[in-house]
């Protein structure tokens, strides 16, 4: 481990990763079947993350607006503006469930969402999500909470056979899907909270809805604290956990930090022998086990004279380092878009919070960046190789099927960037991008 | 608690002219029943394309980490392209408790520091107009310390759409910028371009041919724009708003002040870009200019037309409908019409009254102007037999299940189709679609569904 700093000096951001709370929400109701978000503020709010996510997964994405005005900035509590937007939404489709989270602005003004959910008679959950405070992680992690603690019946009865994943927001849809199906490999029945997996994987539909379509269902959200076993993956779903857990105290909670590489895979293989009781797992689990073992050995020439540069969501960025290191690539800088516990866990000569001018400042002496869609720009002025992972990511289709954990994603991420950073080596990657500016 | 009646009746200001004939008056948007941008993107807009100068979002995150890098505004600033970058003071809890004016000076610093831009936007934000920073004092104080413009732009979201932000963009350039400068030498034939902002490029379409005819494109607002340029904008002699209407009280204000005329016109298809350089040679005034200017056209349009020869054969006897909004409705109506490709109906849900005129004339008494687009299109779609829908994304489904092919003319554009060479563009990407076997594949029934 090396240099740690948990806090930015600079008086601003230049070229942020960091995105905000309400965004990290509006995507964890995504994850419901039939659920339409309702972001509290104004109008730009919900129109930058709509257009946002729709970019991002190449998909029609349900959001809906209270439309707050200069007028009900100041005189509304937040009664007018709710109250008639669940009336106009439920005019035009019957969601399954409203999703109301706050804005800075509604923050601002101070609105009290809680009395004002309580006059509206439709599934509703609310949650405050200032975008002054913490980032997407938390704004997805509070919407799951919220979730639980105002929609989980609480009960003492414990089924065995059922799991509940809580997953971290930078997972993408196709890793929900495969560690469900992992996990549901020993045995087991398997839901997830929030669950991306069936509602923004980009399945082609019969029609396009106006609401979230896939996705966990409200009356099994209702049930989950039945699940004999919870299963988070990310820090920032540490406090969805004991919400759950205060549901029923008799059901058995696993935290693992992230979900990739080896050593994390390994883990999470040796709790499910414990819990099943079985000797080994599916014949396919361990064939993919070999496979990752030999991607390590094939990937490492390359990756072993590689230094990295990794940016994005601390969670995310906690499993893609450790990867990394497995293979002996060299993160020389992880760069997190707020605090974490897991800044202290990543195997890097230097961890800091912060944006992409810090990245600009420090790859001199990196060969890759690991980052989103705004690495595009720096790595075309600094020639580097670019491996392209984390929200946004506009410049590439098929973001909600990029699979990097378990033994099986871990595989395809080594290949995918020993081949990038040997691209970069032999000087494909220079050679490209001086051809580039010339034209322009 | 907020008394309900008090602020509907504050939203329908009864006064207010529109207040008859629309629905939602003062353009208030409707909770849980509206989308689009708010002010501050549309601020954003209409000034994010000056390369040359910061623009610095004081507010919380949201605001700019999900909008940068999103508008593809193309510049030949030579120096590092700032509208591709972020600054944001990203305000945490204890600016909001304590104000952020502190925190703003200390950005400014850090951007001239480290960035030396001939000038710094600084736009509020809903939380920071709400606490109250006053971005006034804070720019005054900043632009006396460093002897650069500093702008401030009041356009918090709440206070409407977008189109309003970019009115308020424009306000802004107007207080802070025009008239500040006096330009190194003027000409007859001097312009300036507004409302213009060099989407993919679409200025270069048509520039170049301006050039050629001796007309100098003083400054622009603010595709490809310099902040030392339209600081001299009031030395102009015209005034082309390219884009139909965000940007009109600009334009009067500054004939108001500089007695400075204006035209409006498109640059979208053959027909569109001739009228539009010949309406400017016309309003130079300028016999000679006019002569030259009617010589060119002939020349682009013989030009265009050998060029788009094959492409008529291939569009022979095909129609199209149109779903997108504003000025679009018409000026890619008329653009398809160039290309031989008969435009069956257009939607006019977000075009003003004057545009939906416009639409009328273009498609001619047959054509279907859609109040409903959604709903309507998929069976005009089928009773006119149409090969062709140009929308935005979400009408996307509406060609798959209807197996015509489809063209993405809203966000997804990646190509400038303005000027005459921007017309070839589009007749590619059409070409393409129409070839494209990929909605025939898409509507396949699985061998489990036959």
């Amino acid at each position: 481990m090396g240099e740690v700093s948990h806090r930015s000096i600079k008086p601003l951001q230049v070229n942020p990763i960091k995105l905000s709370e309400p965004m990290g929400a509006t995507l964890a109701f995504l994850g419901v079947d039939g659920c339409m978000p309702l972001m509290h503020g104004a109008l730009g709010c919900t129109s930058f993350a709509k257009v946002y996510y729709t970019r991002h997964f190449a998909e029609p994405i349900a959001i809906q607006t209270t439309a707050v005005t200069d007028v009900t900035a100041i005189l509304d509590g937040g009664d007018y503006s709710i109250v008639e937007a669940v009336k106009n939404i439920t005019r035009k489709v019957t969601p399954s469930l409203i999703g109301l989270h706050t804005t800075g602005l509604t923050e601002t003004k101070g609105d009290d969402i809680r009395q004002v959910a309580s006059q509206i008679d439709f599934p509703l959950v609310w949650v405050n999500t200032p975008d002054y405070e913490g980032g997407l992680e938390s704004g997805w992690g509070k919407a799951t909470r919220a979730m639980i603690e105002q929609l989980v019946e609480p009960t003492e009865a414990i089924d065995d056979s059922k799991v509940l994943l809580l997953p971290h927001v930078s997972l993408t849809p196709i890793e929900v899907e495969k560690i469900k199906e992992f996990i549901a490999s020993f045995g087991y029945e398997v839901l997830a909270l929030p669950d991306l997996s069936t509602s923004l994987d980009g399945h082609l539909g019969e029609k396009q809805a106006a609401l979230s379509s896939g996705g966990i269902r409200v009356e099994e959200i209702r049930g989950l604290a039945e699940a004999g076993m919870v299963i988070s993956v990310g820090d920032s779903m540490l406090p969805s956990a004991a919400a759950l857990q205060k549901k029923n105290p008799f059901l058995r909670h696993h935290h693992f930090p992230h979900l990739q590489g080896l050593a994390a895979t390994d883990a999470l293989v040796e709790l499910l022998l414990q819990e099943t009781g079985l000797s080994r797992p599916h014949p396919a689990i361990v064939r993919w086990r070999a496979r990752l073992q030999d991607a390590l050995l094939d990937s490492h020439f390359s990756l072993g004279q590689t230094r990295i540069l990794v940016a994005g969501e601390p969670d995310q960025i906690a499993g893609l380092c450790a990867s990394l290191h497995e293979a002996g690539g060299r993160v020389a800088v992880a760069i997190s878009t707020v605090d974490s516990p897991q800044l202290e866990r990543i195997p890097a000569a230097r961890v800091l919070v912060g944006d992409l001018e810090d990245a600009e400042a420090l790859c001199g002496a990196c060969d890759l960046l690991v980052t989103n869609g705004h690495g595009e720009a720096l790595a075309h002025r600094c020639c580097k190789a670019l491996v392209l992972r984390g929200f946004p990511n506009w410049e590439e289709v098929g973001n909600q099927l990029k699979n990097d954990v378990l033994y099986e994603g871990g595989a395809y991420f080594l290949f995918e960037c020993a081949n990038a950073a040997t691209a970069a080596r032999e000087g494909h990657v220079g050679s490209d991008r001086s051809d580039q500016k010339k034209e322009e | 608690m907020a008394d309900k009646p008090k602020i509907r009746e504050l939203l329908d200001e009864s006064a207010c002219a529109h207040n008859k004939s629309k629905q939602s008056p003062c353009n208030a948007p409707t909770p849980g029943a509206t989308s689009g941008g708010c002010a501050f993107e549309g601020a954003q807009i209409s000034l994010f394309p000056y390369a040359d100068a910061a623009h610095l979002v004081h507010g919380p995150i949201t605001c700019l980490g999900a909008s940068w890098e999103t508008r593809a505004t193309k510049t030949s600033y030579p120096g590092r392209d700032l509208t591709q970058m972020g600054f944001t003071t990203d305000i945490s809890t204890s600016d909001v408790v304590f104000g952020g004016e502190k925190k703003l000076l200390s950005a400014i610093d850090y951007i001239m520091a480290h960035y030396t831009p001939e000038a710094v936007f600084v736009y509020a934000t809903c939380v920071t107009a709400l606490i109250g920073d006053d971005i006034d004092a804070v720019c005054r104080h900043a632009a006396e310390k460093y002897g650069v413009p500093m702008v401030p732009v009041h356009a918090p979201g709440f206070v409407g759409s977008k189109n309003l932000g970019s009115r308020i963009g424009g306000e802004a350039a107007l207080a802070h910028l025009i008239g500040t400068k006096e330009p190194e030498t003027t000409t007859p034939f001097d312009i300036n371009l507004i409302g213009e902002y060099n989407v993919t490029g679409d200025l270069w379409q048509y520039s170049p041919l301006l050039g050629e005819l001796g007309i100098r494109i003083l400054s622009t607002l603010s595709g490809d724009g310099r902040i030392k340029e339209i600081r001299t904008a009031h030395r102009a002699r015209l005034n082309v708003i390219v884009c139909a209407k965000s940007l009109i009280s600009l334009t009067r204000k500054m004939e108001e002040r500089y007695g400075i005329p204006t035209i409006s016109l498109s640059f979208y298809g053959k027909r569109d870009t001739s009228a539009g350089l010949l309406a400017i040679a016309e309003a130079l005034g300028d016999e000679g200019l006019i002569e030259r200017t009617k010589a060119l056209i002939a020349r682009e349009e013989a030009r265009l037309d050998g060029k788009l020869q094959p492409y008529r054969e291939l569009f022979k006897g095909k129609k199209a409908v149109l779903n997108t909004g504003g000025n679009k409705t018409w000026s890619i109506a008329s653009a398809l019409q160039d290309l031989g490709i008969e435009v069956v109906a257009t939607a006019v849900k977000k075009a003003t009254e004057a545009d939906r005129q416009k639409a009328r004339e273009t498609l001619g008494e047959a054509g279907v102007l859609m109040m409903n687009p959604g709903a309507e299109q998929a069976k005009i779609i089928d009773d006119t037999g149409a090969h062709l829908l140009l929308a935005g994304g979400r009408s996307l489904y509406t060609a798959i299940k209807k197996g015509i092919a489809f063209a993405d003319v809203n966000q997804e554009k990646k190509k400038s189709y303005g000027g005459y060479d921007g017309l070839l563009n589009l007749a590619e990407d059409l070409k393409n679609a129409l070839e494209n076997p990929v909605f025939e594949n898409v509507a396949r029934r699985a061998p489990w569904e036959k």
